[in-house]
């Protein structure tokens, strides 16, 4: 589903050069719950958002679904990040000045579809994170757990093949942490979703099927 | 999409609510200065209805001491016949106080009332639409002769002839004919209603047009005056050209709206100043929001037209309101202006705010379409 082949990625400034990632070839299966783990400022995070193509590579290549990306424009790049790619966020990243349900359809904005099958769709998916009560809230008014089922279903809502998690229990309790990790492993079983997802947390690491490690920007397993 | 933005503006609208209060302000002002300037243009298209060049206006204060109507008479004749009689003056009229570019009125009912004798339309080259001018044969007439202006036929009697039909409270004046309208206020100013009178024999006048050949020089102005003063000793006489006199009356219109067009100017800088800042800021405390938008699915373009459409959406919202303002003026008839100067103010108004903020708005638009997407979403 996903490769990637002898990534490279360094950071320049004026008078330092880092080396983020450094010949990072991984390649995942369809239907995969992959976690890379490893401490901070290893590249996780970067790695992760070259996978999202929300960043791209300073040297080395990225296949998704058999489709090369280096060579896609920005409106290609934003299209299939659109249609087969789905984020979740450490700190959530809702819109406080919209509700619940218009967080949720926010993808579906940049995709044809009519309002109607707009609000189907995400209210669907907020039934999928057990927030069809509410719906009509807005993000200040939620809990961290809560937020954080409103960016799930805002990532499932259409319906991608791939969803990218970077520390998505990182700022919740362990009762709440849990709870995400059994939605993200109920997609994964029940939806074939692909995830990866970026942690901090060996106990959430050991609940998926691979653990990459990274350290330094380099692949350490 | 559309729904989507407005609704999230709707939300913001407290935040929101000094800048769609600027915009609503800037409007207004600038609903004014549109106002005053398409009715001054559509009077400066207006044709003035009457020739003003070579013509001069003589003032003199208390000419003669009697009220003897034959000595009145036979003193304003032989005045008369004495300037018409130098080189270069073509024509006399005497008239009322209200001369053309005088900047004052003699006002009935809202009617400018100018008396003026029989030399008058040829001093000034006025138009007749419809029956005659005044002459010796109105001497003996039953009724008292009257000619009004094209503004006020329309109004009283619409495409119907006028001439014949009487006027007055005891309909004891009777129109003989219909002239152009004349736009003796200035350029800027609309012709109005009038009602030109002859003077009755027992007038004193006080005001002499001239017209005078285009070969007049000053000597000639020298000689007009001291055939006058020749005549009337103890008066103050003072020539004036209408040339000068319009040329300081166009002046006078223009102050109001050079004075309202730089408070109109501060304001509009000042809401462009605060449109580019707010959404400068907003580029930068919204960056999460942004990178979020562009992992969701958004191209750079489509944040770039978010941003514009948003700036464009606070717009509306104040031009909603304004216009809600604005448009009481031609529905309540404020200041008897047309309603389609009103109108076309409004349109003018809304096209200007909504280029100021498209214009404000376009560059911190492109900004925020460059930001990468991964390193917006870290900064969050």
């Amino acid at each position: 589903m996903i490769q990637l082949q002898n990534v490279e990625k360094v950071y320049r400034t004026d008078t330092v050069e880092t080396m983020a990632l450094n010949n990072i070839s991984l390649s995942i299966a369809k239907g995969e719950f992959l976690s890379i783990m490893g401490p901070s400022g290893c590249g996780k995070s970067t790695l992760l958002n070259i996978m999202g193509l929300l960043d791209s590579p300073t040297k080395g290549g990225i296949r998704i679904d058999e489709q090369k990306t280096e060579q896609l424009s920005d409106k290609a790049l934003a299209g299939f990040r659109n249609k087969k790619l789905g984020f979740i966020f450490q700190s959530y990243h809702l819109i406080n000045d919209l509700n619940v349900l218009d967080n949720v359809e926010l993808p579906l904005l940049y995709r044809k579809s009519s309002a109607k099958e707009r609000r189907d769709l995400a209210t669907e998916a907020l039934g999928k994170v057990g927030l069809s009560n509410r719906v009509k809230h807005f993000p200040t008014q939620l809990s961290g757990g809560q937020k954080q089922r409103v960016a799930i279903a805002r990532a499932i809502v259409g319906q991608p093949e791939i969803i990218l998690a970077d520390e998505p229990t990182g700022n919740l309790d362990s009762a709440m942490g849990n709870e995400i990790m059994d939605i993200l492993l109920q997609l994964n079983k029940n939806e074939g979703t692909t995830i990866v997802m970026v942690t901090h947390d060996e106990h959430m690491a050991r609940k998926t099927h691979r653990l990459v490690r990274l350290f330094d920007g380099s692949q350490v397993i | 999409m559309f729904r989507h933005l407005f609704r999230m503006m709707w939300n913001k609208k407290k935040e929101n609510f000094l800048l769609i209060t600027e915009m609503l302000i800037s409007f207004l002002v600038l609903f004014a200065v549109f106002t005053l300037l398409v009715y001054y243009y559509s009077n400066y298209r207006k044709p003035m209805g009457f020739e003003y060049e070579n013509v001069w206006v003589a003032h003199f204060s208390s000419p003669i001491k009697t009220s003897d109507t034959d000595s009145l008479k036979q003193f304003f004749e032989l005045l008369k016949k004495n300037i018409k009689a130098l080189p270069d003056v073509e024509e006399i009229s005497y008239c009322s106080t209200n001369v053309p570019f005088a900047q004052n009125t003699i006002e009935n009912n809202g009617v400018e009332w100018i008396s003026a004798d029989d030399g008058y339309t040829r001093v000034l080259n006025i138009g007749l639409e419809e029956g005659r001018w005044f002459s010796s044969k109105d001497d003996v007439s039953k009724y008292k002769p009257i000619v009004i202006n094209s503004s006020l036929k329309h109004e009283l009697f619409g495409n119907e002839a006028a001439v014949g039909k009487m006027m007055g409270e005891k309909k004891e004046q009777q129109i003989i004919g219909v002239v152009a309208d004349t736009k003796f206020d200035g350029d800027y100013s609309s012709a109005g209603k009038a009602t030109f009178n002859r003077p009755d024999s027992n007038d004193v006048f006080e005001h002499m047009l001239i017209k005078v050949s285009p070969d007049a020089n000053p000597a000639l102005e020298g000689r007009v005056y001291k055939t006058l003063a020749g005549y009337m000793k103890e008066s103050n006489i003072e020539i004036e050209h209408l040339t000068n006199k319009r040329t300081s009356i166009n002046y006078f219109a223009l102050v109001p709206m050079i004075v309202l067009s730089i408070v109109c100017c501060f304001l509009i800088i000042n809401v462009a100043l605060g449109l580019f800042g707010v959404l400068w800021y907003n580029i930068n405390k919204r960056k999460g929001e942004i990178g979020l938008r562009r992992a969701v699915g958004a191209t750079g373009n489509a944040v770039s037209f978010q941003l514009v459409s948003e700036a464009l959406i606070l717009a509306t919202l104040s031009i909603t309101v304004g216009t809600f303002f604005a448009i009481q003026f031609p529905l309540l008839n404020v200041f008897d202006l047309p309603a389609g100067v009103y109108i076309a103010a409004i349109l003018l108004s809304v096209l200007f705010i909504y280029f100021l903020v498209l214009i404000c708005s376009f560059y911190p638009g492109r900004q925020a379409a460059a930001i990468f997407p991964a390193v917006a979403l870290h900064e969050e």
